[in-house]
């Protein structure tokens, strides 16, 4: 039984008014074939790409550059708007993964995670370490982030050259409330703190914690099967 | 069951927005707290899946041939031994050092080993040289004994030869005289002879003569020198003898240019000599 069956949780009538009840989730859930599982072939998949790597399978590596290199450079261009830094952390992530494969274990998570822990870290630190740090994250968040100040997903991107995966997360991630969407996208991609969060958004950090805390629950729910 | 306490630090770990102490007492808990771990990996991987939430960005395809080139470079750490089957990390430690020292000592004493070896060949190279260095040094102490004996043997050499040049002169000069022995033509006085030497280039001569008998104090012995030019011999002088031996040496020259000469002879002649022979021969020559 896969681990999204059994966090998911089911629409009732019994739940609170409150509850964190994700009706995209449920229906992913639903619509979602039964027998097969592509997320754990994808993660057996990507467990044994790191493997061949690990024994200087440069193939491998080329195959998992493949897979990983559109999100993660997305990712670190987003958190620090800069291409040629992002490229920068782009290579050395790979070369990380490249370097450190045989440590990889599937039991602590998956590649793909790992990947995107490695150049989130990387393209935070990068991003604390600017002369004007203050400047970008005082100023420039959220817009500068690419997210309109109402907290909405960012336009201009054609769904259609979207991923089956970044559909999914951004379909996830708009049904969620808007500010548990923005204190999420913050906390991913911003390299704030806590503290740092909640003034930005002027909110108590307790109330910060919980949009975080039910966010990504629901977050979890919706994507188990997708990530 | 984890309570919703845990959920929420589960979920600011999993962006990892725990610090300090907070961070480390939520870590001793997930240590001991395998439904935690598994919560902690969900989240994980959900907020990793924000990344594709990000605005859309392709890499520009350089970096795809950057990395693998990179890849190239470097090589993937050996893989680990896996938990539980073989010694943990730590316990590895002791045994890492070991191995560690082991291999600098391997590598410090195969240098050592290379350096002597290295030294070793160096210095029989060394020996090889300074030996092909003596020889070379004998040789020319060799060839300079050998020149300075050939330079005395050029010397000893260029005397014999001056000494055999001088020789085959005076050979060659003697070859050029004229030497004549003269037969007693007197009855009275057989055993009396005489050597006439006639030096063509100077146009001398000596005479040498022994038992002759003395003369008379108003007569001379006269040497006649016949040259086939001349219808009369040539006087050579005249000349007188030690009256107890019969003997004189005298030297002399014709009166007239002498070229070819035929024969001497010896007359006895009146005291001074005369032009033209008058007296008889005592001495004449083949």
């Amino acid at each position: 039984m896969s681990l999204a069956l059994q966090n998911t949780r089911l629409p009732s009538p019994w739940m609170g008014a409150d509850s964190d009840w994700n009706p995209l989730a449920w229906f992913v859930e639903m619509t979602s074939p039964g027998q097969a599982d592509p997320q754990e072939d994808r993660t057996r998949a990507n467990a044994a790409l790191l493997r061949r790597m690990a024994g200087g399978d440069r193939d491998a590596l080329a195959e998992l550059y493949d897979q990983f290199s559109r999100p993660l450079y997305a990712t670190a261009r987003h958190i620090l708007n800069d291409s040629a830094e992002a490229q920068d952390v782009v290579h050395d992530v790979f070369l990380a993964l490249w370097e450190n494969a045989a440590t990889f274990d599937s039991g602590r998570g998956a590649a793909f995670s790992w990947a995107v822990t490695l150049t989130r870290n990387r393209a935070i630190d990068r991003l604390r370490t600017r002369a004007n740090r203050a400047r970008l994250l005082g100023n420039s968040v959220p817009g500068d982030l690419g997210y309109d100040e109402d907290g909405s997903l960012l336009g201009g991107d054609s769904r259609a050259d979207l991923g089956d995966r970044a559909v999914a997360v951004r379909s996830a991630l708009a049904a969620l409330p808007a500010e548990q969407q923005r204190t999420l996208e913050l906390a991913f991609f911003s390299g704030l703190t806590q503290k740092e969060i909640a003034e930005k958004l002027s909110e108590p950090i307790g109330t910060v914690k919980a949009r975080i805390r039910r966010g990504l629950l629901k977050l979890r729910d919706a994507l188990a099967d997708r990530l | 069951m984890i309570d919703e306490n845990h959920e929420e630090l589960a979920a600011l770990y999993a962006f990892d927005l725990l610090e300090g102490g907070e961070r480390e007492r939520f870590e001793s808990a997930l240590a001991s707290d395998p439904d935690l771990r598994r919560l902690v990996a969900q989240l994980r991987t959900t907020a990793a899946g924000l990344a594709h939430s990000a605005p859309e960005a392709t890499p520009p395809p350089e970096l795809r041939a950057r990395v693998l080139a990179s890849a190239e470079r470097s090589m993937p750490a050996t893989p680990a031994a896996p938990a539980g089957t073989l010694l943990r990390f730590p316990a590895l430690v002791p045994w890492l050092a070991a191995a560690g020292l082991g291999i600098t000592a391997l590598w410090a004493g195969r240098g050592y080993l290379d350096a002597v070896s290295e030294n070793r060949t160096l210095r029989e190279q060394q020996q090889a040289q300074q030996a092909s260095l003596e020889q070379v040094r004998s040789q020319l102490e060799e060839s300079r004994r050998k020149l300075a004996d050939s330079g005395r043997e050029v010397a000893e050499s260029g005397r014999k030869i001056a000494e055999l040049e001088s020789k085959l002169k005076t050979e060659g000069d003697l070859a050029h005289f004229k030497i004549a022995t003269l037969a007693s033509m007197l009855g009275n006085s057989p055993e009396a002879l005489a050597v006439a030497v006639w030096d063509p280039a100077r146009e001398e001569g000596i005479l040498t003569v022994s038992k002759l008998p003395a003369l008379a104090k108003d007569k001379d012995y006269q040497l006649w020198v016949v040259d086939t030019q001349y219808p009369a011999p040539v006087s050579g002088g005249v000349f007188v003898v030690d009256p107890v031996t019969g003997e004189a040496r005298v030297k002399f020259h014709g009166d007239k240019p002498i070229r070819s000469i035929a024969k001497f002879a010896v007359s006895l002649e009146r005291k001074g000599g005369v032009p033209l022979r008058e007296g008889p021969i005592v001495l004449l020559s083949p």
